[in-house]
């Protein structure tokens, strides 16, 4: 969940539930405070009763004003108890009302009132008075006042998210913008993080916080690199030397066939060793797109030079070969893409079994290298990592790591599939 | 031929001063810039291997002013930075080849040997080594008078054989000449041995006498008797 709409999400159910106690709250007092009124009038047309009653002796005559009625019936004397009740309040229609001359039995309406019971002694006699008045304006009013009220609260609340989204999507546009330059981040890169235009102390912390680390990482990976570099560097100069020295070694003749064992060894070992470490220094070079020599490259005819070199290893191993070739040309470095067909290509020989078969297939979007040989999957997610190596494999572990630097180099994708009996490397453009 | 070695590595100028010194050969060395630019400016060599990193200076340098100077010096450089930038910049000053560390002796040899035969043979382009012929421009190989049909790898395995007469050869610089050092095959030099004794065959059925000699299932030697 997004965190605008959690806020938003506790943002308004809190002002709902508050907004509706208010509202209750609010309806109550004005409903009380507006019954008070209508009581104090009931109490001053009491009043006005008694006094006509004590002045004049008789009770006045029932009249009907406007909102009021008062209705005297006689009642056993002390039978009346003084209270205020709320009751109906029987309003005829006025003769200009439309209504009535839909042919309305009743001629009038009942609305609600509020109403006093009270009694008077005239003589002897004792009456008990039920004044009545409509409340139908009080609770006009206090709907009138009660949804103002509200509409203004929902205007408010309306406003306030609108503004809140806007105003929060504004707010945390330079978090997204940091996560976005994160997401981009590449270690190898040499484009850095921008410094995000904040004014906000929390991003301008998180954007400095995100600057120094990645610095950081990209000095290590550089230190790293230059290292590793350097290493391979140094390592040259003793192997040359080792070579030469062997070489020079095998000049002096009469060797035991266990000495001239030995020294195959010896030579294998270095053959590997300077393999490893110039695969060592092309990975930091690619890396580092230290490789610039970029040309429009025809892979039917580079593909084609490069079978005619393997030629008699075909041969020595019985291998069958297949291939065909649609025309495609490929912009990038000659150096590269040699290296990278050599690599699929020596793998699908030294992989396979005497007599197998291999083919190879170029379209314009795909080239397909695919090998007979051990009848089950490689690893996918670990051949492509750095010195992993089939058992028995005396390669240098780097091969596909660097196929795949020089694919990614290229904006190619280099993939691993099974299909019985067939081991495919893919490489789309 | 008269060859100058600068390299300030000892052990690799030994090995290249050794494998070099041979019958009608003299072989100099120097081991840093000053030593080199002394020697240059006083003697003329058939070939310089020049390496690049050297204490006091920088083999470029040397070479610019070999160029400059007009010396006909053939320059080979040797260099342990395999970027395409420095070999183009190398042979663009005027070397006449690069050869990036770690090497073989014997790819040494070819390639000094190829350079000093362009260098001295101007306009003659026939190899021959006792009954064999070779026509460099022409790429074809009589015993003889009579010709011999060799596929690619095996013309530049002759020749190769040859640079590197009375020397054994070991399979993994075979290997490296014809198939370039990606092939990565060093675990399966099988294929040599199947490819030696092709050549073997067509060259002896051409009343070639059978001058490659296998060394102790270490490499291979092209005798010179």
């Amino acid at each position: 969940m997004k965190l605008l709409t959690k806020y938003n999400r506790v943002n308004l159910i809190t002002t709902l539930i508050v907004m509706l106690i208010t509202g209750i709250l609010y309806y109550q007092a004005i409903s009380w405070v507006l019954t008070r009124q209508k009581d104090k009038d009931l109490k001053v047309e009491e009043q006005e009763v008694f006094e006509y009653v004590i002045r004049n002796h008789h009770l006045p005559e029932t009249f009907e004003t406007n909102d009021q009625q008062i209705t005297f019936s006689e009642a056993k004397p002390g039978s009346v108890k003084r209270k205020f009740i709320n009751t109906m309040y029987f309003k005829k229609w006025d003769k200009d009302d439309a209504r009535k001359r839909h042919g309305s039995k009743l001629g009038g309406k009942y609305e609600p009132g509020r109403g006093l019971i009270t009694s008077v002694s005239v003589g002897d006699k004792y009456y008990r008075i039920l004044i009545v008045e409509s409340k139908v304006e009080t609770e006009d009013l206090i709907s009138i006042i009660f949804s103002i009220t509200a509409g203004v609260t929902l205007l408010l609340l309306l406003v306030l998210q609108v503004t809140n989204h806007l105003l929060l999507n504004r707010l945390w546009q330079p978090f997204y913008g940091i996560m976005k330059e994160l997401r981009l981040f590449n270690i190898a890169d040499t484009k850095e993080i921008p410094k995000t235009d904040t004014t906000i102390d929390e991003f301008k912390e998180l954007n400095q916080a995100v600057l120094t680390m990645t610095v950081k990482a990209k000095n290590d990976y550089k230190d790293l690199k230059i290292f590793t570099e350097n290493a391979s560097h140094e390592l040259l100069t003793p192997i040359a030397v080792i070579n030469s020295k062997l070489d020079t070694l095998i000049q002096t003749e009469n060797f035991s066939g266990q000495q001239s064992k030995l020294l195959n060894d010896l030579y294998g070992a270095v053959s590997r060793l300077n393999r490893l470490n110039q695969s060592l220094l092309l990975l930091v070079k690619i890396e580092n797109s230290l490789l610039h020599d970029q040309h429009q490259i025809n892979l039917v005819v580079l593909i084609s030079e490069m079978l005619v070199q393997f030629e008699e290893i075909f041969q020595d191993k019985k291998l069958k070969l297949i291939y065909s070739l649609d025309n495609k040309e490929v912009y990038a470095s000659r150096y590269l893409i040699e290296i990278l067909l050599n690599n699929l290509i020596s793998n699908a020989i030294r992989h396979n079994h005497p007599a197998g078969e291999i083919v190879i297939m170029l379209t314009a979007e795909s080239l397909t290298i695919k090998n007979t040989g051990e009848n089950e999957p490689l690893p996918v997610e670990k051949i492509f990592t750095r010195f992993h190596k089939s058992s028995g494999s005396e390669g240098s572990g780097l091969g596909l790591t660097i196929s795949r630097q020089i694919c990614e180099n290229f904006g190619f994708t280099l993939d691993y599939q099974f299909q019985s009996p067939f081991h495919l490397f893919v490489v789309r453009f | 031929m008269k060859i100058l070695i600068i390299e300030d590595e000892t052990g690799l100028r030994e090995s290249i001063e050794e494998y070099f010194t041979e019958a009608g050969n003299i072989c100099e060395a120097a081991n840093n810039y000053q030593d080199a630019m002394g020697k240059i400016n006083l003697y003329r060599y058939d070939c310089i291997l020049l390496d690049i990193t050297l204490p006091g200076g920088n083999g470029m340098s040397i070479l610019k002013s070999l160029k400059e100077n007009n010396y006909p010096d053939g320059v080979l450089i040797i260099s342990a930075k395999n970027s395409l930038d420095d070999r183009l910049d190398g042979l663009n000053l005027g070397a006449d080849d690069y050869l990036v560390k770690p090497f073989h002796l014997s790819e040494l040899k070819a390639r000094v040997t190829a350079i000093i035969r362009r260098k001295t043979f101007n306009g003659s382009n026939l190899l021959i080594f006792n009954e064999i012929n070779i026509d460099l421009l022409a790429k074809e190989v009589k015993i003889g008078k009579s010709p011999v049909k060799l596929t690619r790898k095996e013309y530049a395995l002759l020749l190769y054989f040859i640079a590197n007469k009375g020397k054994v050869v070991s399979k993994n610089a075979i290997a490296e000449h014809l198939w370039g050092d990606g092939i990565d095959m060093a675990d399966n030099f099988d294929f040599i041995y199947s490819h030696i004794k092709n050549i073997r065959k067509k060259l002896m059925e051409a009343g070639c006498n059978d001058y490659i000699q296998a060394a102790y299932g270490m490499g291979y030697k092209f005798t010179e008797t």
